[in-house]
Order: structure tokens, then C-alpha cells, then sequence
């Protein structure tokens, strides 16, 4: 009955969003007034170097191959997603003739990292304070946590990196400025490198994680706010259950549930903020990759990366709500 | 004996608007005593502060419900017991559950919607006993849902699978568990069909028949008073108006508002229209001056308008806030 009435329909809007932002991939750019392969052949010439018409001609061929821009809309169309289902996203220009594949293969682990640990972080500490908050409304804390959550939610995630860079990489150089690692540093399994990894990423997953929490926090406290009011809270008190059974199986239980679906649907949003971050402090992850990429004018990188975000997010906001119906029986059994 | 007596007892609900605080005055100044063993009915229109009374009778008092003033003294075992003197909340729970339990209003969404029912009853149970041992804990549940002529497979449900009659029947079960000596009932057959409340009452009187607790029964359906309760209480804007054997509520009632009230109930027999209490209960922000009934009241004068009337007795056991009977006295 679930796998009828809630997989299903939510695989179906699955791939259909799938399609749907991978078409728009393909079309956008081809609105733009730009070509690239004009551009790239541009490019040469300016650069001063002498070509002779064929030259030219046959690298015009051989640019339009690689971009995917050989023959008609329809049948590019039909290339690409060809070209897609066998992973290749063609080659980098600037880094010719490695894969775009390969280069985000290798940014990935970094953006990852960034994300999943700053993710964990927020969710969990926001949720938690928002759970406090509720549960013991007059405390201090409780006051000061909600109005600096307040405070910060408004705060784009550019302005927060580069607070926090100016802060603490440049006024007080407790942290590095930018990179994954330092220069020289030895790559391998060793606690230097380790808490080298560990000093470079503090201050990017800082930055999401103070942003972030008061996302969170807001959230827990509208929704336990009013489980608080609900008549089994209610009669829980009535019957005289210990407190921090009441907060923990009653109240953050019940409002955990939409918070759970608040962490899909602002998937994109966050993956997005963590983008920016790590362009601020150059973090040598996806973000990077991509602005590298739309500096230096990559097309095939521009829409490798794109692409590959969609289906990450739209992966990864799936996945999250396959796991719902766990936490709600009432999902599990209609 | 009684086992709870009330006495002058205020709790306002205080909530702030722009600057300005407002006070609802759901329990102004109420004093009654329950004996032991009774059924104890509490009666009046909606929003006159019922259930009010009964979440301070029970010491439930979290913003923005305030305690005013007043006593609640309950007698178990001969020790008395003030509940709202008690500091800590943690004794107030020590008490709840076990001593005092609380079928509350909304009985319909009472359960944790995320809990099995039978978590709902190691909640309760492990909360004041400390279950040690699962077959003993099973055991007692099961002896005591088979009295209540429940079946044991509720127990691996949640709450969403079951009708409402069935949950009703649960919560009473779940508030009963522990044996309470006394159990304050808010509104339990509301929200029910007809068949389902009769089983209910059904329900409540046996289990006050098996471990002879005293009962006190909120709800505004008079014919339910009737059938089940020793005593009743009318309460109108925040006061009882009128206390008295039920008997002598339904064939002696002195208070024009109890007047009123069992004028709107049909007869059998009777078609015609029956007359619904005139006019509207007052606001508990602003309430009129002097008696709270006085607008609404066929028979006020001035005075009624100015002073307010006090809770005296006019018979054996029989209470009444009213000018008239005073005059009579
Ligand atoms: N949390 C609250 N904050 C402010 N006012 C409240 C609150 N709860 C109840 N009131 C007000 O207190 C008054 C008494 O409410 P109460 O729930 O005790 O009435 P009741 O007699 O139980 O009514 P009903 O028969 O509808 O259950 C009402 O005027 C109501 O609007
Ligand atoms: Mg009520």
C-alpha cells in the first residue's frame, strides 16, 4: 500500500523533475546569443596566431563535436542525453582534454565534506535549542537563542564567509585564508594532515552552520510550539509523565517529523549557500570548480556541473523522503 | 467525607496585546467540596470555564492560566494534600496519574499519534511504578482492559487505526490504569454518537463501581448529568450559580439560569419548539457588572445590577447565588 500510494508517485515526480531540469540544461544555453565554439575560435585568433581557413574550418567541426553542437536541435538533444547516460559530460576546455567528469569527481569529496558535516551540525543543534525553547519557554538561553536566531537568518551566506574570514583569518589569523590544505602538505592518513584538513574547513562549515542553525531553530520552535498545545502533550502532563519523557517522546518526536521534510525541501537552498562559501574562502570544492569554470568560460564544465547538481539534490531529496514514512506511522499504514 | 474541597478559588488566563494585559476570568471565585465515593457533576454552556476549573483543580497551571488566589485541599488517606501550595512540579506529577487522573477534553486526539497504545500505557505505568518486570506489567494491563471489555490486540495499534469510540474507551482505560482515587472527567462523550456515549457512561460507571473512586463529570449535556451524577454543579461566567442533588436540580431548581437551562432540554412527548437560553454568555474579559446573569436574567432589579449575589444555602445541601431566594430566606 505505502510502495502504491507514496514511492511510486514520488519516484514519478522524481524523474520527471530529472528530466524536466536536465532539458532545461540543454535548452538554456543554446538561448543565449553566445557560441561558444565562436568564442573559443575567437579566442585563438586573438591570441594572434595564424590559421588557415581549413584549419579553421576543421576546427570548427571538431569544437561543435565536443561541445554537442553538431547537427540539428532535435538531434543534439538526442546526443546528449545519449551522451549522458554513459556519464560523459565531455571534455574541459581550460583543462583540455581531461573529463568533467573527472574534475568533479575529484571537487566532490571536498563540497561533501563541507555539506554534510555543516548540515548535520545545524540540523541537529537548531533542532535540539528549538526543541529547549519550547520546552522551557522563560529560560535565558531560550530568550537569547531566539533573537540571535532572528538576527541571523536574513544574513546571506557571502556576507557570513567573509565576516568570518575578515575575523578570524585576517584580524586575528587564527585560520588559514583559503584552500582545502596547505601548500607542501602531505597528503596521507596522518593526524597532521588530518588536523590540517580540519583547520582549513572550520571556518567554511562555521559560517554555514551559525547561518543555518536559526533556520532550523525557527522552524523546531513554530512546530513544537504548537505540539506543545496538543491534547496529548497536554494529557501526558495530566498524567503526571516525568518531563524529559514528555519533551523527548512527545514533543521533539512529533515536530521532528515536519523538520525532516523542511531538510528536503531546503536541500537546494543550502547545497546552493555552500557553493558560495566555498567560493569566498576558495575551497577546492563544486563551487569553486564552477566559478573557475564560468571565469575562464568552460561551457562543457558549466553544464557538467549543473547537471550533476540536479541529480545530487534531486537525489538526495528523495532519498530523504523515502525515510519519512519511518517516522510516521500514519504515512506507513494508509 | 470529602476528599476534595475548594475553597475561593481564581484562576484567570492573562494574555498580553499591544501593551495592554487582558484577564480572562474563567474561574472567578469558586468554592465547592466533593465527598469521597461520589459522582460530582459540573454543568454550564460552553465557555463558562469548566474546564478551566478542572485543569486548576488538577494543578495543571502553565501560562497563560494563573492561579489568583484560592485552596485545593485533597484528602487521601486522611493526610491532606494543598496542590497548589506544592512547589515543585515535580511532586504535582508524583500526584498526577495516580492519585488524580484526567480524562481531558478532545479525548478524540488525547494519544500520541506516533506511539503504539501499548507505550501509551508503559508511559503511564512506568511513570509512577517503575515496571520491572514486562509479564507482570502485561499482565495487569491485560486484566484490566479485559474488565473494561477491551481486547488485547489494541494494544500493538496506533492510535490513527482505531474509531473514535475506540480511542475514547482507551484513554478512559489508560486513565483508570492506576487505580486514581479521583478521576476528573472533562466532556467524555462529546464528539460521539449516541450509541458510543451510552457505552462510555456505561464504561465510567462500572469502573467507579470496581474501584470506587470518586468521579467528577464535565460536560453541558444535562441528560448525561442526569443519569449519572449524585451531585451537580451549574456554573455560569466563572461561578457556580447553583449546587445541589441532582434530583432536586432537576425538579427544585431555585437560579433563574438553571431555570433556563432545563427549559431548552426537550421531554419525550413534548413537540413543540423548546425555548434556547435567550441572549449570549457574557464575555469573561469584560463581565457584567454586579450579578454576571443580571442581562440575561428575566427576573433582575437593580439590585441584581450592582451587587453580586454569594453561594448561600437555601436547603439541605442545595447552594444558590441568587437575590431572589435570599429575599425568600
Ligand atoms: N489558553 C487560553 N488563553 C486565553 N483564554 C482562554 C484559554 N483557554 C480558555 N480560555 C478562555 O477561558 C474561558 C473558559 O474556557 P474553558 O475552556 O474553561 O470553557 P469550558 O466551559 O470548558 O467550555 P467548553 O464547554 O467549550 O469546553 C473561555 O472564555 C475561553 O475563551
Ligand atoms: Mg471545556
Amino acid at each position: 500500500m505505502v510502495f502504491k500510494k507514496y514511492i511510486i508517485p514520488r519516484f514519478i515526480q522524481y524523474i520527471t523533475v530529472l528530466f524536466i531540469g536536465i532539458t532545461l540544461v540543454f535548452i538554456i544555453p543554446r538561448l543565449l546569443p553566445s557560441d561558444p565554439v565562436e568564442h573559443q575560435l575567437n579566442r585563438m585568433t586573438a591570441q594572434g596566431q595564424y590559421l588557415d581557413p581549413a584549419a579553421v574550418e576543421e576546427m570548427r567541426e571538431t569544437l561543435q563535436e565536443l561541445y554537442g553542437l553538431k547537427g540539428g536541435l532535435f538531434q543534439q538533444y538526442i546526443n546528449y542525453w545519449k551522451r549522458l547516460f554513459i556519464g560523459n559530460l565531455g571534455p574541459s576546455f581550460t583543462q583540455f582534454p581531461t573529463p568533467v567528469v573527472e574534475l568533479i569527481k575529484i571537487s566532490l569529496p571536498w563540497t561533501l565534506g563541507l555539506l554534510l558535516v555543516s548540515l548535520m551540525l545545524s540540523w541537529v543543534i537548531g533542532t535540539m535549542l528549538g526543541g529547549i525553547k519550547v520546552s522551557f519557554p522563560n529560560s535565558i538561553l531560550a530568550k537569547i537563542m531566539e533573537v540571535l536566531a532572528m538576527g541571523m537568518r536574513p544574513i546571506p551566506y557571502y556576507i557570513m564567509a567573509l565576516v568570518l574570514l575578515i575575523i578570524f583569518a585576517f584580524i586575528f589569523p587564527v585560520f588559514p585564508m583559503a584552500g582545502g590544505y596547505s601548500m607542501g602538505a602531505k597528503v596521507g592518513f596522518n593526524l597532521r594532515f588530518i588536523l590540517d584538513l580540519f583547520r582549513h574547513a572550520f571556518l567554511p562549515i562555521m559560517s554555514m552552520v551559525v547561518l543555518e542553525i536559526g533556520g532550523w531553530f525557527l522552524q523546531m520552535r513554530n512546530v513544537a510550539s504548537n505540539v506543545v498545545e496538543e491534547d496529548y502533550v497536554v494529557y501526558a502532563e495530566a498524567s503526571g509523565l516525568p518531563k524529559l519523557k514528555i519533551i523527548f517522546r512527545y514533543i521533539m518526536r512529533n515536530a521532528i517529523i515536519p523538520q525532516i521534510t523542511g531538510l528536503a525541501l531546503n536541500l537546494g537552498f543550502i547545497f546552493g549557500g555552500a557553493l558560495i562559501t566555498e567560493i569566498v574562502f576558495s575551497y577546492p570544492g563544486i563551487g569553486t570548480l564552477l566559478y573557475s569554470a564560468i571565469l575562464a568560460g568552460d561551457y562543457n564544465l558549466i553544464l557538467g556541473i549543473n547537471i550533476f547538481s540536479i541529480v545530487g539534490v534531486s537525489t538526495a531529496m528523495l532519498i530523504i523522503d523515502l525515510i519519512y514514512p519511518l517516522l510516521d506511522p500514519r504515512v506507513r499504514y494508509q | 467525607m470529602s476528599i476534595l474541597e475548594v475553597k475561593e478559588l481564581k484562576a484567570y488566563y492573562s494574555t498580553e496585546k499591544y501593551g495592554h494585559i487582558y484577564r480572562v476570568r474563567a474561574v472567578d471565585g469558586v468554592s465547592f467540596q466533593v465527598h469521597k465515593n461520589e459522582i460530582y457533576g459540573i454543568a454550564g454552556e460552553s465557555g463558562c470555564g469548566k474546564s478551566t476549573l478542572l485543569k486548576a483543580v488538577s494543578g495543571l497551571i502553565k501560562p497563560p492560566l494563573e492561579i489568583l488566589e484560592g485552596e485545593v485541599a485533597y484528602n487521601f488517606d486522611d493526610k491532606i494534600l494543598d496542590i497548589l501550595a506544592l512547589k515543585e512540579d515535580k511532586q504535582r506529577r508524583q500526584v498526577r496519574g495516580v492519585r488524580i487522573s484526567h480524562i481531558p477534553q478532545g479525548s478524540m486526539s488525547v494519544l500520541n499519534p506516533v506511539r503504539r497504545i501499548k507505550k501509551s500505557f508503559e508511559d503511564i505505568v512506568d511513570a509512577h511504578q517503575k515496571i520491572k518486570d514486562r509479564t507482570c506489567f502485561d499482565k495487569m494491563v491485560k486484566t484490566h482492559l479485559e474488565a473494561l471489555g477491551l481486547d488485547w490486540s489494541v494494544m500493538h495499534a496506533f492510535p490513527h487505526q482505531l474509531s473514535g469510540g475506540m480511542r475514547q474507551r482507551i484513554t478512559i482505560a489508560l486513565a483508570t490504569i492506576l487505580k486514581p482515587d479521583i478521576i476528573f472527567a472533562d466532556e467524555p462523550t462529546t464528539a460521539l454518537d449516541v450509541i458510543v456515549q451510552r457505552g462510555v457512561v456505561q464504561l465510567i460507571k462500572q469502573i467507579k463501581k470496581e474501584q470506587q473512586n470518586t468521579l467528577i463529570m464535565v460536560t453541558h449535556d444535562l441528560a448525561i448529568h442526569a443519569n449519572l451524577c449524585d451531585r451537580l454543579a451549574i456554573m455560569y461566567a466563572g461561578k457556580i450559580v447553583e449546587e445541589a442533588d441532582v434530583d432536586i436540580i432537576f425538579n427544585q431548581p431555585k437560579h433563574p439560569y438553571t431555570l433556563m437551562l432545563l427549559k431548552s432540554l426537550p421531554t419525550i412527548g413534548d413537540k413543540s419548539i423548546r425555548a434556547s437560553a435567550p441572549g449570549a454568555p457574557p464575555s469573561l474579559i469584560h463581565v457584567p457588572s454586579g450579578c454576571r446573569f443580571h442581562p440575561r436574567c428575566p427576573e433582575a432589579t437593580e439590585r441584581c445590577r450592582k451587587e453580586t449575589p454569594e453561594l448561600i444555602q437555601v436547603g439541605e445541601g442545595h447552594r444558590v447565588a441568587c437575590f431572589l431566594e435570599e429575599g425568600s430566606k
